[in-house]
């Protein structure tokens, strides 16, 4: 797949922080990408820089093969879903969506019949149909969410950043609209940009998710890759399915303040040493239960639990104080039965582990 | 009979109650004080407007005679006819100096420290008295004023401009520049409550500035606009101090022309032209608010 958007090196600073610190990705043409990364971790500043509201300070941003650089960004082509929607508090649901189209400055569309079949083609595809002479003041979440979609797509960008379009929105909504973000995107063939700060989010929408990590991007795949062979410990975490130790290597075992593992599952170079298990991996025994030869424990005290319906979450303080989480799928296994303060085997296969060293 | 809704109706209602008498202790002195200072006044102002006055005395005896010396004087509808004119010009140069001005410090500087620094310096010349600022366009505006001399220093003119001072002009640049303030207040307010995020998402569509500002910043300015507007509007129209010190007495607006009434314990004549400049006001503040709605926007 060509390019549609490709970064190099990008560098912009707040003060003393670098937002974006030598950024460089390549994203393709007619997909949906998701771009994980925490709070603070520069992707918010990205978008703006990608759209133009901001300028980097080194680096180099070309866009349908075009360099960015000095175009100003009403003249970028690109749309911008903001996170509260931005919508224009003035106008009707149908002059919000009218208003690229009557007044951009590069080929504003002039004939008034064909901007009423555009924008009322637009509303229809974003499923506001009956909706267009309200105020945009009067509407809900999911709709001015659908305006701010419309308003953008009706004037056919060749890309769409999206920022953290579905934090504004209650969960129900939230898990409605990621389908119909997909769903629309492909009826338009652009590729989109969906910046947002939770996993499940990033993992379920993007064909290809990008994980940003202190100005730069940790990480490049699909979601599955993603999600099982994360290229570092934070990366891990960020995805917060992850238990983390830290500690060092020693010949066949992984010294962690909680105890020796065995080695074994995926290697990964890192510049510090961490030893991984997905939380559900983790199996709950009594102690003192023999281990099988390819199996990995440590003992804990449990804390507390979480039931969620389908799954489990109980957490365990090993003696070094770190926080373990152990998510039971109650499908597959039976509930545990924990005494409060009680002392446990946490016990995992060693080659499910993700070892950086 | 037992009936569940209206013991329910009475369960609502209760806390409700509580609220309301909280509020009626909590509007009961404006009230008063308005009645009283304000309401009343008026009804005296319109009812004393329809005495008989003579030279020296006035009689509760009910005439239109003051009604009628008013408007058939030559003096009195120029005066009004003045006030309307100033209003106007007055009202004109505000916005023109000012939305720019607010335009500036509303939507210009990013840094909201700066931006109420910038404000507070506008009030600045309100912590001297009234009169020292209008007294003190005299030196600057005269005939051997600042500017003039300025002028003629740099031999932009010959003779000193006499029209600067005791003249309509003068009037008009004093009280732009004492109310202009009142202007900016409004419009700052009403350009700092728009989200940048808008601005950007309109630019983000491709709209160039000027069309971004006609399209969004100026309609969503106009509660502001219409504010300012207002303020400025009632007291230039009950002005009287600023045409009297920068007019030479040319200039005689209807509250010069109560003053002089009141002066010559013409009560019946000042409570005429009172209550045509209360009309006036009403009139102006209806029409302004008939541009926007107000409730709607604040």
């Amino acid at each position: 797949m060509t390019p549609v958007l490709e970064l190099n090196n990008l560098v912009k600073t707040f003060g003393a922080s670098r937002a974006l610190d030598g950024l460089s990705l390549s994203l393709p043409d007619n997909s949906y990408i998701s771009l994980l990364g925490p709070s603070g971790s520069g992707k918010t500043t990205l978008l703006r820089v990608i759209a133009g509201f901001e300028r980097c300070e080194a680096g180099s941003i070309r866009f349908g093969g075009r360099s960015m650089q000095d175009v100003a960004p009403h003249r970028r082509g690109i749309g911008f879903v903001f996170q509260n929607f931005a919508l224009f508090p003035h106008l009707s649901v149908r002059d919000n969506v009218a208003f690229g189209l009557t007044n951009r400055e590069l080929a504003p569309v002039t004939n008034a019949g064909e901007i009423a079949d555009r924008v009322q083609a637009m509303i229809a595809l974003v499923g506001l149909t009956g909706l267009e002479d309200r105020a945009v003041t009067q509407i809900s979440g999911g709709q001015k969410q659908r305006v701010a979609l419309a308003r953008t797509l009706v004037t056919e960008p060749k890309m769409v950043l999206l920022d953290e379009p579905l934090g504004a929105l209650d969960a129900n909504l939230r898990a409605r609209m990621r389908n119909e973000l997909r769903e629309i995107r492909e009826r338009c063939g652009v590729a989109f940009l969906h910046v947002t700060g939770s996993e499940t989010e990033a993992l379920a929408m993007g064909d290809v998710v990008l994980v940003l990590d202190r100005g730069r991007i940790a990480q490049t795949g699909n979601s599955d890759s993603i999600y099982n062979r994360p290229a570092s410990s934070d990366v891990a975490r960020f995805l917060n399915c992850y238990n983390l130790f830290s500690g060092r290597i020693d010949g066949e075992s992984f010294v962690a303040p909680a105890g020796r593992l065995p080695l074994g599952g995926l290697r990964q170079t890192a510049a510090t040493p961490a030893y991984a298990i997905r939380h559900d991996r983790i199996a709950i025994r009594p102690t003192g239960t023999g281990l099988g030869g390819d199996e990995a424990a440590i003992e804990a005290q449990f804390l507390a639990e979480e039931y969620t319906g389908s799954a489990v979450y109980s957490f365990f303080t090993t003696e070094d104080g770190t926080l373990l989480e152990v998510e039971t799928h109650l499908s597959k296994d039976a509930r545990p039965v924990l005494e409060p303060q009680g002392r446990y085997a946490l016990v995992w296969n060693k080659e499910h582990a993700l070892v950086y060293a | 009979m037992h009936n569940p809704v209206l013991t329910e109706d009475v369960t609502v209602t209760e806390p409700v109650a509580k609220p309301s008498r909280m509020a009626f202790w909590l509007v009961l002195p404006g009230v008063v004080w308005m009645l009283l200072f304000l309401v009343l006044p008026i009804l005296m102002m319109v009812y004393v407007s329809f005495w008989t006055q003579t030279t020296f005395t006035i009689k509760p005896v009910l005439t239109l005679q003051s009604w009628i010396t008013f408007f058939s004087s030559d003096t009195y509808l120029g005066a009004l006819w003045t006030t309307v004119r100033i209003w106007l010009l007055v009202l004109v140069a505000t916005v023109v100096v000012g939305y720019p001005a607010a335009l500036f410090v509303g939507l210009f500087v990013k840094n909201k420290t700066l931006q109420t620094v910038l404000l507070v310096l506008c009030v600045i010349p309100f912590w001297t008295s009234f009169l020292i600022r209008v007294l003190a366009w005299r030196p600057m505006l005269g005939k051997e004023g600042a500017i003039n001399m300025i002028l003629m220093k740099l031999g932009i003119v010959t003779h000193p401009i006499e029209v600067l001072l005791f003249s309509e002009l003068s009037v008009i640049i004093g009280m732009t520049q004492i109310y202009c303030v009142f202007m900016v207040g409004p419009i700052a307010f009403m350009l700092g409550r728009i989200e940048p995020a808008i601005i950007e998402a309109a630019q983000d569509l491709g709209a160039g500035f000027w069309r971004i500002f006609r399209t969004i910043i100026l309609p969503m300015s106009m509660p502001g606009v219409v504010v300012g507007a207002i303020f400025v509007s009632v007291m230039v129209l009950g002005e009287f101090a600023t045409s009297a010190a920068l007019s030479g007495r040319k200039v005689n607006l209807l509250g010069n022309i109560i003053v002089t009434q009141v002066g010559s314990l013409k009560w019946a004549f000042a409570a005429v032209a009172g209550v045509v400049l209360t009309l006036l006001m009403g009139l102006v503040v209806a029409a302004l608010l008939r541009v926007v709605d107000l409730r709607k926007e604040l």
